[in-house]
């Protein structure tokens, strides 16, 4: 991947968890060379599809909160 | 990204979460001080996840305060998971239990409020971090108690995870010496109380 010039790769991990861990430290490195707009952008994209799917009456149950949605 | 002092500028596009997050603080802080303790802080720092529930310890307040507090939140269209009576909800907090708040209609993401337990809970508030964004300041526990007890004390994946992406972005400005001390504190406190408390 090349972000503002420069190249980065991520290295496969050889366990589910290592891969998990070297793609945080991509990550990060991926952030440093990217200004706090750029990165948060792609960052959102997770966080705002998960806020909207989410599924509200099933959260409750889950939590064990026995009350209708407010 | 900048840590200077006890102070993050944060020049980030604000997420739908970091909007509700700021939106709820802009009226609990003025009732009372509180420090954000959660994966919400990880999240807010760049890590790639997403989350429910923001954790926040809110310096204890009388009953009256409460009322005020809870009285705003609702006007301003947010309600409790828990209960509705004003009574049963303090009565929580005064047993050390949490109570979450999310926006009308919703259930996630809701802020998880909770008056601290312990000494140990009460150190969150010192050495506090604000972090600066375009739309408003939060206030977050310091960097080493976070990794302290996500790595200690929380221990799932995700928790490490969490700890990871934090030491990785602020390499070389980790206090390890104060993360070996409350690492210490934490196993203090699950000898005396387990790990669940």
């Amino acid at each position: 991947m090349e972000i503002n010039g420069k190249k980065i790769f991520m290295k496969p991990g050889r366990t589910n968890q290592e891969d998990r861990d070297n793609f945080i430290k991509f990550w990060v490195k991926c952030m440093r060379l990217m200004s706090d707009e750029e990165w948060s952008k792609q960052q959102n994209l997770i966080i705002n599809s998960q806020l909207q799917g989410a599924d509200h009456k099933t959260y409750l149950k889950v939590k064990g909160l026995n009350r209708k949605l407010g | 990204m900048e840590l200077k002092e006890k102070e993050i500028k944060l020049n980030r596009e604000l997420s739908e979460l970091d909007k509700f997050a700021l939106e709820f603080l802009s009226i609990l802080k003025k009732y009372t001080d509180y420090v954000i303790i959660s994966g919400y802080v990880a999240i807010l720092l760049g890590r790639t996840r997403a989350t429910d529930d923001i954790d926040v310890f809110i310096k204890p307040i009388s009953k009256q305060i409460f009322s005020s507090l809870y009285r705003e939140l609702k006007e301003n269209g947010f309600w409790c998971l828990n209960a509705e009576s004003e009574e049963e909800l303090y009565s929580y907090l005064e047993d050390k239990l949490a109570i979450r708040f999310a926006r009308k209609r919703l259930s996630t993401p809701n802020f998880e409020i909770k008056f601290p337990k312990d000494k140990l809970d009460e150190q969150a508030f010192d050495n506090a971090i604000t972090v600066i964004t375009k739309q408003g300041k939060i206030i977050i526990s310091e960097l080493e108690r976070q990794i302290a007890f996500k790595k200690y004390y929380l221990e799932s994946n995700k928790d490490n995870e969490d700890a990871l992406h934090i030491e990785e972005l602020f390499r070389g400005k980790i206090d390890y010496d104060k993360v070996n001390k409350y690492r210490e504190l934490i196993e203090k406190r699950k000898k005396e109380h387990g790990n669940k408390w």
